[in-house]
C-alpha cells in the first residue's frame, strides 16, 4: 500500500430530476489498499460507483487518477484506466460459456477468428488464480451457482488490466466458505497493488479485510479515510445512521408447547436429485430455520413446499389438509405465502405501484364482480406500509423505487394482508440494510406471536440462530440436524454443514 | 466473527422496544429517500400513462390540424369523420384484444387470418340457412365462438404446451386462412340474412353501429384492465410472470384466457367487417396483425409487457386512421404514404422510448 | 343466398357479351359528334393515345374530378394498371385524378370510397380487391349520384357500377389453348404443362378451365399443371420442380409473365429447350424475348393492364356527358369486355408499346 492516491474524487455531486442523489462526495484510494464503503441503502453507494464506471455523468466535482483529473465521460475511458465494477447484480449473459463471458466484448481473436484454445487457457488461468480451478471453461454460466457466477465476474475484471476493482455486496450470494475464498483473492490482488472498493453491509467482513472506511450517509460523505482498526463499530453505525443502532433480533416469547397441532406438516418431501425425505413441522407462533450452504437445497425445499416445484415425493400438509403437488395456487389458497430468495425477478412487480404489489394475493378482498376497488386497496395497503414503516411513503410509487429493505417490507405486507397461516422467507434479509434488518427480524417475530408459522432460509448462520425458535440443518439434500436454536451455535452448525458431523 | 454477531447478548442498543414493535413508525427517514417523494420522474402517476397519453392526442391533434390546413371543409365534415371511424372501428376492436395480450406478455399474430375465418365460418351456407330459419344471431354466435375457439387452441399450446406465442400464432395464422379457404372453398360468401345487414348497418342518431359498437369495446377494455382484477392479473402475468406465480396467481389459465379474450375480439370484428362488406371472405383482416399491433405499440403499450394502455391503443388507430384519411384527401402517391406510415411508427416508438427512459432513470 | 367468386361471374360474361372490343378499340376515339361539345376551338391532339385522331372527345372538357382506387401493387400487372390510370390522367388537363393507397384490405379501400363519397368527386374508377366485398360501398356511392366504374373485378349487385370494364380470363385460357392446338397440328400425343397463379383466386381458376376447354376442342388435356403465386421466386421454384417430374413437354402455359421470369430462369437451368412456351399477361418482358424469338417462349396471352386507364377515360366521357365515339350509341355502355389476344413473332410490333414493364 502506497501513500499517494490512485483515485481522489473532489465535492462530487449527482442530481436527478427533484433529487440530490450525490450532495458532495469525498473519496481517496490508494493503490494496493482495501476500501470499504459504508452506508445504509439510499445512501448514494450505488449511484458513487455508476459516476466511477461512466454510467452516470457527476454534475460537479472532480476526479483525480494518479493525480491527474480525468474526465471519465464512457464507460470505455473508465474500463481503460483500469477500473472495473462487480456489481451486485450480475451482468453475465447466461447462455454464454464461462470463457466466452469472461472475454465477451474483448474477444481474443486472430484475423477475425477466435482463439478458442488460448481463450480456454487463460480462462483457466484465470480462474486458478481465483482458486476456483473447478469451474468449467466451456459450461454456460446460466447453469452455475450463483456463487461461481460472481467468480467467473471476478475472473471478467481480472483478464483485462485492473488497478480499481469495484465490489457491490460480493459476499451477498456467497456462504462463508467461499467469502474466506473471496478475502484470499483479494489480498492476492491488493498485494500485486490493485486498489479495492468494497461495499457490503456486513461489519464484520469490513473488520476482516477492510484498511480504511468511507461512510457516506444522505448522498454526502460524512467521514473519509477512517482506520478500520482504529474505528469502533459503534462509531461507524453512528456515523451510518446518525444514532446508535444495532443488528438486533427480538427476544423470544413463550415456547409453543411441543405437542401442539403443527399448522405446516411436511413429510418425505423430495425432489428427485435435489433434496430427499425432508420432514418439518411447524406450529403455530414458531419461527423454523434452514441453514445449510449454498446449494445444499434449502430454497428449493420451500419453493417445492410452496408448490413452485414439483415434489417427486412426500406430502405437504396445511392444518391437516394435504396440497396439491406442484401448484402455487393451491398452497395459497390453504393459507401459504413465500417471500422468494431474488426479491426483483421472483417477487415483485417492479414497474407497479406499491399497492397493487401488496394487493395482489388478495385481491378477491377488494373486488365485487372483478370489479376492483382501488380505493379500499390503497387505504388498506396504506395502513400497511404505515404500520411497517415502508419509506418513502406513498403507495402509488413504483416498487422499482424502493431500496432492498423497503421492497422486502412491501413483500411481506402482501403476505401480512393475505393474514396468512404460513409464512415462508427466503433470504429475507439479502441487500437490506442494518436499520431495516432489525426492523425486519421484529416484524417477523411479531408475526409469529399472533400465530403464524414461519420458515426462514438464510446464508447467515447467525440470522437462523437469531431468529428461530428451532433450527434444521440441511447438507446435500439432506436434513442433518433438527434441533431447538437454543442448543446449537454457530460453529457447530457451520461443522455440520461443511463437514456434515460435529468435530 | 465480530462483536456485532452477538447482538442477542447484553450489549442492547437503547432502543430495542422500537424495533420490537414495528407498528410504531420510529426510523429517521433518509433524506434522500424523501427528496425522491418530490421527484415528478420517480413514479407516481402523472409522469407516466398520462403523459404518454398526452404526447399521442397531441399527436392526433396534429395530423387532424394538418387535416384541416390542407384538405379545410373536406377533412372536417361529419360525413369524413364517420369514414375515420367505420375504417377504425373493426380494427380497433382487434387492436384492443391485441392490447391485453401485449399487455400479458404475449403476442397474436393469428388475429387477421381470425377474422378471416370467423367471417367465412359465419357466413357458409349452413350457418346462414340455420340463421334464415331461426334467427340472425346465429351468425354473430357463431363469430364468437369460432373466435373463443381458436383463442382456445392458441392459448392452451402456448400456456401448457410451452410453446413460444410468436411460433404458436404464426402457425395459428397459416392454419386459420387455410381453413377459411376450405371452408369457403376460395370464394366470397355473401350474406343474404337481412336481420343481420340490418342490425349492424344500423345508426343510432346518426352514429353507426360499428362505431358505437368500438366505443364500448374501449369503454370495456379500458375498465377491464384498469379496474379488475382480470386487468391486474394481466399486469402482473405480463411483468413478472414468475412473480405472479409466486404470488399464488393462475399464470397458465390467465395466460389461456387472454388468448381466448382476443380470439372473441377477432370474432366479433369479423361480424363488423361482414355488416360493412356484408360478405364473409378468406381474404378478411389481410394484414391486420401488423396494424393492430403497430396501433398498439404506437398507443404506449410495452412489447415486454407489463404496461399497457387502452386509450393509447385507440388514439393509435385513430393516428392510423386518421393519417390514411389526411393521405388520401391531398391525393399522396401510395408509396410516399406507405414510407410516411412507417416514418411515423419508427418515431412514435422512439419518442415513446425516450419518455420512458426519463420515468425510470432514477 | 348465393355463394359466388368474388371476382364476378365468368359464364355469364363470355355468353352475355354485350360489346367486345379490342384493347385497341377502346384506347382510340375518333370523332363521331357527341351531344353537346361546343369547344371545337380547342385542338390538343398531341396528348392523344396511339391510333387516335384528334378528335372533341379528347377536346378539354369540364374539369372532372376522378377517385380511383386499386389493390396493393405486389406486382407488376397491378403496378402497371395505376401507372397507366396515372400517365393517362397527366394527358388530360381536365382530369383531376385522386390517387388512395393500394390496398389489400378491403376494410381500409372501403373507407378510401367513402371518403370521395365525401369529398364529392364527379366519378369512382374501383378495381375492388374483391367485388362481392366492395359492393356495399359503390352502391352507396351510386346512390349519392356519384357514378362507379368497376374495372377487371366484377361487383355482386348491377346497379353497384355504371360502367364494368373486364378483362377476359376464361378468354385468356381459350387463346392459350387454342393456340396450342394450332401448333399441335392435330398430333394428339403431345405432352401440355401449364403452370398457374395464385390458385385460390377465382380469376385463375377461369383461366385454367379455358384452357382445359379449348383444349379439349382439339383432343388434347393438361398433362401436368401447378400453381406458383405470381411471384418470380415462386415461378422458378414450381418451374423446377415441373421440369423435374415431366422429362418431356411440348407445350407450356404459364399464366403470369411476372412469375415467368422465374419460369424461365428455372428453364435455362434445366438446360431445357424441347418445349414451346405460351406467357400470360404481357409484359414487355415477354414480348421482347418473343420479338427475339430466341428461346421456348414463343407467344403470350394479353390481359390488358390498360383497363384502369380505361376506366378513368370512360369515367370522364361519362361525366363530360360524351359518348364512345366509334359507336353510335350515345351513352357510355354498360359493359366492355377487352379481347384476350395472342402475341406471336409476328404481330409483337403491334401490342409491344402497350406492354408493360414487370
Amino acid at each position: 500500500m502506497t501513500d499517494s492516491p490512485l483515485l481522489t474524487m473532489r465535492g462530487i455531486v449527482k442530481r436527478f430530476p427533484g433529487v440530490l442523489a450525490l450532495g458532495g462526495v469525498e473519496l481517496e484510494v490508494r493503490a494496493g489498499e482495501v476500501h470499504c464503503l459504508l452506508g445504509q441503502n439510499g445512501a448514494g453507494k450505488s449511484t458513487l460507483i455508476k459516476v466511477l464506471s461512466a454510467s452516470y455523468q457527476p454534475d460537479e466535482g472532480e476526479i483525480l487518477w494518479e493525480g491527474e483529473p480525468v474526465a471519465l465521460t464512457t464507460p470505455q475511458a473508465s474500463m481503460d484506466l483500469g477500473i472495473s465494477t462487480i456489481y451486485q447484480e450480475l451482468d453475465l449473459v447466461d447462455d454464454l460459456s464461462v470463457a466466452e463471458n469472461i472475454f465477451l466484448g474483448h474477444e481474443l481473436s486472430r484475423g477475425g477468428f477466435s482463439q478458442r484454445s488460448e481463450t480456454i487457457r487463460r480462462t483457466r488461468e484465470l480462474l486458478a488464480r481465483l482458486g476456483h480451478s473447478e469451474i468449467q471453461p466451456t459450461r454456460s454460466v446460466g447453469r452455475l451457482s450463483p456463487a461461481a457466477q460472481q467468480i467467473v465476474s471476478m475472473a471478467r475484471a481480472l483478464s483485462q488490466d485492473t488497478r480499481l476493482l469495484i465490489l457491490d455486496e460480493p459476499s451477498a450470494v456467497l456462504d462463508q466458505g467461499e467469502v474466506d475464498n473471496l478475502f484470499r483473492v483479494i489480498r492476492d490482488l491488493t498485494s500485486e497493488g490493485v486498489a479495492i472498493v468494497y461495499i457490503s453491509h456486513r461489519l464484520e467482513e469490513i473488520r476482516q479485510i477492510g484498511d480504511r472506511i468511507t461512510v457516506l450517509k444522505d448522498g454526502s460523505t460524512v467521514a473519509t479515510g477512517l482506520a478500520v482498526d482504529q474505528t469502533p463499530t459503534s462509531e461507524l453505525i453512528k456515523l451510518m445512521t446518525g444514532r446508535s443502532i444495532e443488528y438486533v433480533f427480538p427476544p423470544r416469547g413463550e415456547a409453543v408447547p411441543a405437542d401442539a397441532e403443527p399448522v405446516l406438516d411436511v413429510s418425505g418431501l423430495s425432489l428427485a436429485g435435489v433434496f430427499s425425505d425432508v420432514d418439518l413441522q411447524v406450529r403455530a407462533g414458531e419461527i423454523v430455520g434452514l441453514a445449510g450452504l449454498v446449494g445444499a437445497g434449502r430454497s428449493e425445499i420451500i419453493e417445492t413446499l410452496y408448490g413452485a416445484r414439483r415434489a417427486t415425493a412426500g406430502t405437504v400438509r396445511v392444518n391437516g389438509k394435504e396440497l396439491r403437488r406442484g401448484s402455487v395456487p393451491a398452497a395459497v389458497k390453504a393459507g401459504m405465502g413465500l417471500c422468494p430468495e431474488e426479491r426483483k425477478s421472483q417477487g415483485l412487480l417492479l414497474d407497479q405501484a406499491v399497492y397493487s404489489n401488496i394487493t395482489v394475493s388478495s385481491m378477491s378482498r377488494f373486488s365485487r364482480l372483478g370489479l376492483l376497488d382501488s380505493r379500499a386497496e390503497r387505504k388498506r395497503s396504506t395502513e400497511l406500509t404505515e404500520s411497517l414503516d415502508v419509506r418513502p411513503a406513498g403507495v402509488d410509487r413504483l416498487v422499482r423505487l424502493l431500496s432492498g429493505g423497503n421492497q422486502q417490507k412491501v413483500v411481506l405486507a402482501r403476505w401480512l394482508l393475505r393474514e396468512c397461516r404460513v409464512l415462508l422467507l427466503d433470504e429475507p434479509t439479502r441487500g437490506v440494510d442494518v436499520g431495516a434488518r432489525a426492523e425486519i427480524y421484529a416484524l417477523v417475530r411479531s408475526l409469529a406471536d399472533s400465530g403464524v408459522a414461519v420458515v426462514v432460509v438464510s446464508s447467515e448462520v447467525e440470522e437462523v440462530l437469531g431468529l428461530a425458535d428451532r433450527v434444521l440443518v440441511v447438507r446435500e439434500g439432506r436434513v442433518v440436524h433438527v434441533g431447538p436454536s437454543s442448543d446449537i451455535d454457530e460453529s457447530r452448525v457451520l461443522d455440520l454443514v461443511m463437514e456434515g458431523k460435529v468435530a | 466473527m465480530s462483536e456485532q454477531s452477538t447482538s442477542r447478548g447484553a450489549e442492547h442498543v437503547p432502543d430495542v422496544g422500537e424495533v420490537q414493535n414495528p407498528v410504531t413508525p420510529t426510523r429517521e427517514t433518509i433524506t434522500v429517500e424523501r427528496a425522491g417523494a418530490e421527484s415528478p420522474s420517480s413514479g407516481g402517476l402523472m409522469s407516466g400513462p398520462f403523459g404518454r397519453n398526452l404526447g399521442l392526442v397531441l399527436a392526433l391533434l396534429l395530423i387532424c390540424a394538418a387535416g384541416v390546413v390542407t384538405a379545410g371543409d373536406r377533412f372536417a365534415s361529419i360525413d369524413n369523420i364517420l369514414t375515420v371511424l367505420r375504417f377504425a372501428s373493426a380494427l380497433g376492436v382487434v387492436a384492443i384484444g391485441m392490447t391485453f395480450v401485449i399487455t400479458g406478455g404475449g403476442i397474436d399474430l393469428s388475429v387477421g387470418a381470425l377474422v378471416a375465418l370467423c367471417s367465412v365460418w359465419a357466413t357458409t351456407f349452413a350457418t346462414q340457412t340455420m340463421a334464415t330459419d331461426t334467427h340472425w344471431t346465429i351468425m354473430v354466435f357463431a363469430a364468437l365462438a369460432v373466435g373463443a375457439g381458436a383463442g382456445l387452441v392458441n392459448g392452451l399450446v402456448i400456456a401448457y404446451g410451452k410453446v413460444v406465442p410468436f411460433i404458436t400464432t404464426l402457425a395459428m395464422l397459416a392454419a386459420a386462412r387455410g381453413l377459411a379457404e376450405i371452408i369457403s372453398e376460395r370464394r366470397t360468401q355473401i350474406v343474404t340474412v337481412d336481420g343481420f345487414k340490418d342490425f349492424f348497418g344500423a345508426d343510432v342518431l346518426g352514429v353507426p353501429l360499428l362505431v358505437i359498437i368500438f366505443a364500448l369495446v374501449s369503454l370495456g377494455g379500458w375498465v377491464l384492465l384498469n379496474r379488475t382484477t382480470f386487468g391486474r392479473r394481466t399486469l402482473a402475468v405480463g411483468g413478472n410472470p414468475e412473480a405472479a406465480r409466486l404470488a399464488g396467481i393462475n399464470v397458465n389459465r390467465h395466460t389461456v384466457m387472454l388468448y381466448v379474450l382476443v380470439g372473441v375480439c377477432c370474432g366479433l370484428a369479423a361480424l363488423m367487417l361482414i355488416s360493412r362488406t356484408t360478405t364473409g371472405s378468406s381474404t378478411h383482416g389481410y394484414m391486420w396483425e401488423l396494424d393492430a399491433i403497430a396501433a398498439v405499440v404506437i398507443g404506449g403499450t410495452l412489447l415486454t409487457g407489463g404496461r399497457g394502455t387502452i386509450v393509447g391503443t385507440v388514439v393509435g388507430v385513430l393516428i392510423f386512421a386518421t393519417l390514411g384519411n389526411v393521405f388520401t384527401l391531398n391525393n399522396q402517391d401510395t408509396s410516399t404514404q406507405a414510407v410516411a406510415k412507417g416514418l411515423i411508427i419508427v418515431v412514435a416508438v422512439l419518442l415513446q422510448q425516450r419518455l420512458a427512459r426519463n420515468a425510470t432513470s432514477t | 343466398m348465393r355463394l359466388r367468386t368474388p371476382f364476378g361471374r365468368q359464364q355469364g360474361r363470355r355468353l352475355t357479351g354485350l360489346l367486345v372490343g379490342s384493347v385497341a378499340v377502346l384506347t382510340l376515339a375518333a370523332c363521331t359528334g357527341s351531344a353537346e361539345d361546343a369547344a371545337n376551338d380547342d385542338d390538343n391532339g398531341s396528348d392523344s393515345a396511339p391510333a387516335a385522331a384528334a378528335g372533341s372527345n379528347d377536346e378539354e372538357g369540364d374539369q372532372v374530378t376522378i377517385g380511383f382506387s386499386a389493390p396493393a401493387a405486389d406486382h407488376g400487372w397491378m403496378a402497371a394498371i395505376t401507372n397507366n390510370v396515372r400517365d393517362l390522367a397527366e394527358e388530360y388537363p381536365d382530369i383531376d385524378l385522386q390517387v388512395a393507397e393500394g390496398t389489400n384490405d378491403v376494410n381500409l379501400q372501403i373507407s378510401q370510397v367513402e371518403t370521395f363519397i365525401n369529398d364529392k368527386v364527379d366519378a369512382i374508377v374501383l378495381l375492388p380487391f374483391d367485388g362481392a366485398a366492395m359492393t356495399p360501398v359503390a352502391l352507396k356511392a351510386m346512390e349519392a349520384g356519384i357514378p362507379v366504374i368497376n374495372v377487371d373485378r366484377e361487383f355482386d349487385d348491377p346497379n353497384a357500377a355504371r360502367v364494368t370494364v373486364l378483362g377476359d380470363n376464361y378468354g385468356m385460357g381459350v387463346s392459350a389453348g387454342q393456340y396450342v392446338c394450332e401448333q399441335a397440328g392435330g398430333n394428339e400425343d403431345v405432352v401440355v404443362a401449364e403452370i398457374a397463379g395464385i390458385d385460390s383466386l377465382p380469376l385463375t381458376q377461369d383461366r385454367s378451365q379455358g384452357f382445359e376447354d379449348a383444349l379439349g376442342e382439339c383432343g388434347l388435356d393438361v398433362d401436368a399443371r401447378q400453381a406458383a403465386e405470381f411471384t418470380v421466386e415462386s415461378g422458378e421454384e414450381v418451374a423446377a420442380n415441373l421440369l423435374q417430374a415431366e422429362k418431356k413437354i411440348d407445350f407450356l402455359w404459364n399464366h403470369d409473365d411476372d412469375q415467368g421470369v422465374g419460369v424461365l430462369a428455372a428453364i435455362e437451368n434445366a438446360g431445357r429447350d424441347e418445349f414451346t412456351m405460351i406467357g400470360g399477361a404481357g409484359s414487355a418482358n415477354a414480348m421482347r424475348a418473343i420479338q427475339e424469338d430466341s428461346g421456348v417462349l414463343k407467344a403470350t396471352v394479353i390481359y390488358p393492364s390498360t383497363q384502369g386507364a380505361d376506366g378513368v377515360k370512360l369515367a370522364r366521357l361519362l361525366v363530360q356527358s360524351k359518348a364512345m365515339s366509334d359507336l353510335v350509341e350515345v351513352e357510355v355502355p354498360r359493359t366492355v369486355q377487352l379481347f384476350a389476344p395472342v402475341v406471336t413473332s409476328e404481330n409483337v410490333d403491334q401490342y409491344i408499346d402497350s406492354a408493360f414493364e414487370s
